[in-house]
C-alpha cells in the first residue's frame, strides 16, 4: 500500500517520497485508499501537462490541503448503531420494567415486600453498626487517650486476668513519672444523697480530675473547663440536672448540697456549680449528669499499696508522637520499683503474689471490648457477639428476600420466554437483554428501598428499645451512611437480578418460539433456594424456642428461697440500733409479718480452712431471721439462735457448695481462720444451696455472718399477700420518720430477680422477631412458586381429573413436592442449630437439655407453615373445572 | 426539506458528475473540469467537495475493483442519486424562470 510501489507503472515519474508518507500517516484514513490512487494519477497527468517542477509543487500542495490528523476510522455504516445505554433503550427497558410488574401484581408484592422487609432489616443493622463504630469518636483528643488497664500473671507467668480498672495512684504518678503521658483523669461512679428542694435523693455523681475537661471534648454551656474542677467543693452539672436543680441552665455559681451516704458522720456540704455542660452525647461511654473532683486523702496517696486497688478508671493523655509499647514498659519499670515494697508487704500479710503488667487500651476499644469493658461508671459496653448475631438475621433475611427474587422470576420465565425469542429474534443483543432485566430488578428494588426507608421509620422506636439505643432518623442521613444505602441498593439490585437476568437472556429464539417449549425440567437451582431458605427459617425457629425455653427456666426455677412479698429496702450504714428501732416500728403494723437485715451489695472475701487452704467465699452479714425469712432450710446444724449469744462473734453458717469445696466430711464444728485480722469462726450449720445471685452465676460457697463490726445495708421485708399498697404506704412513712435525710426506695425481690434475665429477654425478642421475618419471606417466596408451579400443572391437572383422579390426590400432588424440600431443608440446619444452640447454652451453668422436641416442633411448625401456603394454590388448581383448563389448546 | 442550495462550485462539480456518468471519480472530475470550464482547480477541493456533496446526498460512492496503474488502490466512482439530480433541475429551473422574466430590451442591450 506504499506510495511508491515499485509495481506501478509511475515509477520513472515518482511523487516526492516524504509527501507520500506524510499523506500516508495523516490523511483521513476513510478516504486514504483513494486519495493515494486518485493522487498518484494526478501527478502523471501533470507532468503531462505542467512538467515536473509544478507537478511536484501540486502534488505536494494537494497533500497538505489533504491532511485530516484527527480524522478516525468511521466504522461501518452497514447496519444502524445500537447503543447499549442509549436513552431511548434505557427509557424502553424501564418502561418495559414497568409495564411487567403492573402486570404481574402478586409477584411484584412478594418482591416487594420481601426485599423492602429484607433492605430494612438491612439499614437498621447498618445503623447500629455505625452507632457501635462510633462509640467515642468525638474527642477531639483521640487516638491519643488511653486507659491504664494491666494483666495479672501469677508468679509462674500464667495469665489470671486482665483489668481494666486501676486505683489512685497510677493516674498521678505515670504522669509524673513517665514524660510521654500528659495528662490524667481519673473516673469513678459515685451515689451522692443530693438535696432537691426539701426532698433528698440518691444521684449517682462522677468524681474525676481537673484535667477532665482537658482530655475529654464534653462542651460547655457555661464555666471554664480549664477550672471548673480545681476546687474540691466545685461540681459541674449536666444541662438537664442544672434544669432540675434550679429550672435554669444558667446554674453558675449556685450551691448544690450533697453529702456522702457511705460516711456515717458526713453532713450536708454546699458545692459551687463551676460549669453547666450540654447532655453526653449517646455514643458517649462517659454520660455524666453531676460531675465532681476526686478528693483523695494525702495519707491515702502516700500508701503504696493503693497501687494494688482497683475502683476507678485511670485515662491518660500519650504525647502523639509517643510509641506506646516503650510507653507501656517506662510505665512498668517504674511501677516494678515504686510499688516493690507495698508488694511486699501484702505479699506476706495476704499471700498476695501475682505479678502485674499495665498497659494502655486505646479509649475508642472499651466499648466493644470484651475483656477489658466499660464499667466503674463507664456506660453501655457492648458485647460485639450482639452486632454479629444481629448482622447475621440481617444477611439472612435480605438473602432469603434475594432468593425470592431469583426464584420468581426464574420461575416466571416461562410466561416470558416467547418475549425473550421474539426480542431475540428482531435482533435484541443477549446485553440488552441482560439489561432490561437488571432494569426491572432495580425498578423493583427501588419501590422495596422506598418502602424499606418508610419501614425502618416507623420501626425504629421499637429497635431502639431492642437494640438498648437511642438511634434518631437524623442518623439516617449521614453521608457516608447514605453512600452505604446506596451501595445496599446497588447490592440487591444486582444480587437479586444478575441471576435471572443471565438465565433468561440465554434462552434459545428457536426453542422459546417452538410451540411446546417447556422450561419445568429439573430446576435444581429453585429447589436449592427454596431449601436454603426453609434452611435458614428452621434454624431460626429452633434457635427462638430454645431461647424462649431457657429464658422460661431461667424465670421460673426456683432459686431455693422464697421471694414472694419481700420488700427490700436500701438504708447506707444501717446500724444495730438504727434496725432494731426499724423492726419495732415496722412489726407494729400487721401487714409486715417479717424484717431481716444484710449488708449492701455483694461483698466477698477470704479464710483458711483445715489450717492451710484458702477458700474464697460470698461473705453476707444477716441475723437470725435471715433464713426463716426467705424460707431457706438448714440442712445441718442449726441457725444462728438469740439463746447463744456468742453467736455474732464465734459462729458462721455455711452453705452446701463450701462444704463440698472444703471437703469437710462433718462441717458442724469446723474451723474457719480469717488470718489476717485474727479472727477465728465456727461452723454452726449448713444452709442448704440457694441462688444468692442470677442463674448465670453458679452456687459458690457462701458464709452467714453476725459480725458486730459489718454493717448493715438493706431490710428485706416481707409482707402480708395483697396488702401491698398499704405496707408500701406504711414502710415509706416510717422510713421517713425515722431517716428523714436518707434517700428512700423500696423494689420487690421478686422483680429485682426478674430483672437479672433482661439480656435474655431480649434475645428473646429478637430472635423471634427474625424468626417471624424469615418464615415470612421465606412463606410468601414459596406461595409464588407454588403458584407458577400450579399454573403450569394446570393441563396436567386437568387430564388426571379427567382421568379420575381425586382433588386429595391431585392436591397430595402438588403439595408433596415443596414439602420434600422443606424436609430436607431439616437435613441441613438441624445439626447446624443442634450445634449452635449447644454453644450458647454452655453460658450457662443451670440450663435446659436440649430436647428432641424442639427440633420435632420446629420441624411441625415449618411444614405446617409451607403446606398452608403451598395448599393455599393447590386446592384452587384441583378444584378446576377440567373443560376450562383442556379446551383450548 | 426546504428549498435546496447549491454554491456555484457545488452545482458545476455536480454537473461534471452527471455528464461522465459511470466514470466519475476524483481524478476523471478535476481532469473534466479542467478542460469544460478552463479553470485551474486544486485535486483537493474537488475531492473535499465531493465528500461534502455525498453527505449532503447529492452523491452516492462506491469502491471500484482493484486497479493496476495506481499500485492496486481502488477508485471511489461518484453517481448522482435521484436527490441531486432533482436538486440541479431545481437550479436550472430557478434560472431559466429568472432569464425568462428579463425583460426583452435587457435581453437585446446584454446581446443575447
Amino acid at each position: 500500500m506504499s506510495a511508491n510501489n515499485p509495481k506501478s507503472g509511475l515509477a520513472p515519474n515518482r511523487p516526492p517520497a516524504w509527501a507520500a508518507k506524510l499523506l500516508n500517516w495523516f490523511a483521513d484514513p476513510n478516504s486514504l485508499e483513494e486519495v493515494e490512487g486518485d493522487l498518484l494519477e494526478m501527478y502523471a497527468y501533470w507532468i503531462k501537462t505542467v512538467g515536473h517542477r509544478k507537478a511536484m509543487w501540486r502534488y505536494v500542495l494537494s497533500v497538505f490541503k489533504l491532511l485530516r490528523p484527527f480524522a478516525k476510522q468511521k466504522r461501518s455504516k452497514d447496519y444502524p448503531e445500537i447503543y447499549l445505554f442509549s436513552l431511548d433503550m434505557i427509557r424502553n427497558y424501564f418502561k418495559i420494567a414497568f409495564r411487567t410488574l403492573v402486570h404481574s401484581k402478586v409477584y411484584s408484592a412478594i418482591n416487594v415486600i420481601g426485599l423492602s422487609i429484607g433492605l430494612a432489616a438491612a439499614m437498621l443493622i447498618m445503623l447500629y453498626a455505625k452507632d457501635e463504630v462510633s462509640y467515642d469518636r468525638f474527642h477531639a483528643n483521640n487516638p491519643n487517650i488511653y486507659r491504664i488497664t494491666f494483666s495479672s500473671f501469677t508468679p509462674k507467668g500464667v495469665l489470671e486476668g486482665q483489668q481494666g480498672n486501676t486505683g489512685y495512684l497510677q493516674g498521678p504518678k505515670f504522669t509524673a513519672n513517665v514524660p510521654e503521658i500528659q495528662f490524667f483523669a481519673r473516673y469513678r461512679e459515685h451515689t451522692n444523697d443530693m438535696k432537691l428542694g426539701t426532698s433528698v435523693k440518691s444521684q449517682e455523681i462522677f468524681q474525676t480530675d481537673p484535667d477532665f475537661f482537658s482530655i475529654f471534648s464534653f462542651s460547655m454551656l457555661s464555666g471554664n473547663p480549664k477550672t471548673a474542677l480545681k476546687d474540691p467543693r466545685s461540681v459541674v452539672l449536666s444541662e438537664d440536672m442544672a434544669m432540675k436543680q434550679f429550672g435554669t441552665t444558667d446554674a453558675l455559681g449556685k450551691i448544690v448540697l450533697m453529702r456522702d451516704p457511705f460516711d456515717e458522720n458526713a453532713k450536708f456540704e454546699p458545692f459551687t456549680v463551676t460549669g453547666v455542660t450540654k447532655k453526653s452525647p449517646q455514643n458517649s461511654t462517659i454520660k455524666f449528669e453531676v460531675l465532681v473532683p476526686l478528693v483523695v486523702k494525702q495519707e491515702e496517696m502516700n500508701d503504696n499499696e493503693n497501687w494494688f486497688n482497683t475502683n476507678l478508671n485511670t485515662f491518660v493523655v500519650v504525647r502523639p508522637d509517643a510509641n506506646i509499647k516503650t510507653t507501656e514498659s517506662k510505665m512498668n519499670r517504674f511501677y516494678a520499683a515504686d510499688s516493690k515494697e507495698a508488694g511486699d508487704i501484702l505479699a506476706k500479710k495476704y499471700n498476695f503474689r501475682s505479678i502485674r503488667k499495665y498497659a494502655l487500651q486505646p479509649f475508642t476499644d472499651i466499648h466493644l471490648s470484651k475483656e477489658l469493658n466499660a464499667s466503674n461508671g463507664l456506660m453501655d459496653g457492648s458485647n460485639p457477639m450482639f452486632s454479629y448475631i444481629l448482622s447475621g438475621i440481617a444477611v439472612f433475611i435480605l438473602l432469603i428476600a434475594c432468593i425470592n427474587f431469583v426464584n420468581l422470576t426464574v420461575a416466571r420465565s416461562l410466561k416470558r420466554a416467547k418475549e425473550i425469542g421474539v426480542r431475540k429474534v428482531v435482533g435484541g443483543g443477549r446485553f440488552q437483554l441482560i439489561f432490561q432485566f437488571l432494569g426491572e430488578s432495580f425498578v423493583l428494588c427501588f419501590a422495596s428501598f422506598s418502602c424499606a426507608l418508610l419501614l425502618v421509620i416507623a420501626v425504629l422506636p421499637t429497635f431502639n428499645q431492642l437494640a438498648n439505643k437511642a438511634l434518631a432518623l437524623s442518623y439516617l442521613f449521614d453521608a457516608k451512611l447514605v453512600m452505604a444505602y446506596f451501595l445496599l441498593f446497588l447490592a440487591t439490585g444486582l444480587l437479586a437480578g444478575f441471576y435471572p437476568a443471565m438465565v433468561l437472556s440465554g434462552y434459545s429464539p428457536v426453542q422459546t418460539l417452538y410451540n411446546r417449549f417447556n422450561l419445568s425440567g429439573k430446576n435444581y437451582l429453585q429447589k436449592s433456594l427454596v431449601v436454603l431458605q426453609f434452611a435458614i427459617a428452621s434454624f431460626l425457629i429452633v434457635a427462638t424456642i430454645t431461647i424462649q425455653s431457657q429464658f422460661n427456666y431461667l424465670t421460673s426455677k426456683s432459686l431455693g428461697y422464697e421471694d414472694k412479698n419481700v420488700i427490700s429496702v436500701d438504708k447506707a450504714n444501717l446500724t444495730r440500733a438504727e434496725y432494731q428501732v426499724l423492726k419495732t416500728e415496722l412489726l407494729r403494723n400487721s401487714n409486715i409479718l417479717d424484717i431481716a437485715p444484710k449488708n449492701g451489695g455483694r461483698w466477698g472475701t477470704k479464710a483458711k480452712i483445715n489450717g492451710d487452704k484458702e477458700i474464697d467465699f460470698t461473705y453476707e452479714t444477716v441475723d437470725a431471721s435471715y433464713l426463716p425469712l426467705l424460707k431457706i432450710p438448714i440442712v445441718n446444724g442449726r441457725n444462728f439462735a438469740s439463746d447463744h449469744p456468742t453467736d455474732s462473734t464465734q459462729s458462721v453458717l455455711v452453705n452446701e457448695a463450701f462444704v463440698k469445696k472444703a471437703g469437710f466430711k462433718k462441717p458442724v464444728g469446723e474451723l474457719l481462720d480469717f488470718w489476717y485480722n485474727n479472727e477465728k469462726y465456727l461452723i454452726v450449720g449448713v444452709v442448704k444451696d440457694f441462688h444468692y445471685t442470677a442463674l448465670n452465676e453458679e452456687i459458690g460457697p457462701e458464709v452467714f455472718t453476725m459480725k458486730p463490726a459489718n454493717q448493715y445495708g438493706k431490710a428485706l421485708i416481707k409482707i402480708k399477700p395483697g396488702s401491698e399498697t398499704a405496707s408500701i404506704h406504711y414502710i415509706e412513712t416510717t422510713f421517713r420518720k425515722l431517716f428523714p435525710l436518707q434517700p428512700y426506695e423500696y423494689k420487690f425481690l421478686e422483680q429485682e430477680n426478674k430483672k437479672n434475665y433482661e439480656s435474655e429477654a431480649k434475645w428473646k425478642q429478637i430472635m423471634l422477631f427474625g424468626a417471624l421475618l424469615t418464615i415470612f419471606i421465606s412463606c410468601i417466596g414459596l406461595f409464588g412458586v407454588a403458584t407458577l408451579s400450579a399454573e403450569r400443572r394446570t393441563k396436567e391437572v386437568g387430564i388426571r381429573k379427567v382421568l379420575g383422579a381425586s382433588v386429595a390426590s391431585i392436591m397430595t400432588l402438588l403439595s408433596s413436592d415443596f414439602l420434600k424440600l422443606v424436609v430436607i431443608s431439616f437435613i441441613i440446619s438441624f445439626p447446624i442449630a443442634f450445634y449452635a444452640i449447644g454453644k450458647w447454652l454452655e453460658n450457662y451453668p443451670y440450663r435446659i437439655e436440649i430436647s428432641a422436641w424442639t427440633f420435632v416442633i420446629s420441624a411441625l411448625l415449618a411444614v405446617m407453615v409451607a403446606f398452608l401456603t403451598v395448599s393455599f394454590q393447590s386446592v384452587r388448581t384441583a378444584l378446576m373445572n377440567p373443560v376450562s383448563s383442556l379446551k383450548s389448546e | 426539506m426546504k428549498r435546496t442550495f447549491l454554491g456555484e462550485f457545488e452545482e458545476v462539480l455536480l454537473l461534471t458528475v452527471a455528464i461522465l456518468g459511470e466514470e466519475a471519480y476524483g481524478v476523471t472530475v478535476t481532469q473534466e473540469l479542467e478542460q469544460k470550464t478552463g479553470r485551474v482547480v486544486g485535486f483537493s477541493t474537488v475531492h473535499t467537495t465531493l465528500q461534502r456533496l455525498e453527505e449532503k446526498g447529492f452523491l452516492s460512492s462506491e469502491m471500484g475493483g482493484a486497479t493496476a496503474e495506481r499500485g492496486g488502490r481502488r477508485k471511489r466512482f461518484f453517481t448522482i442519486t435521484a436527490f441531486g439530480r432533482k436538486a440541479l433541475r431545481e437550479v436550472k429551473e430557478v434560472r431559466e424562470e429568472l432569464w425568462g422574466s428579463l425583460p426583452p430590451e435587457t435581453l437585446q442591450l446584454m446581446g443575447i
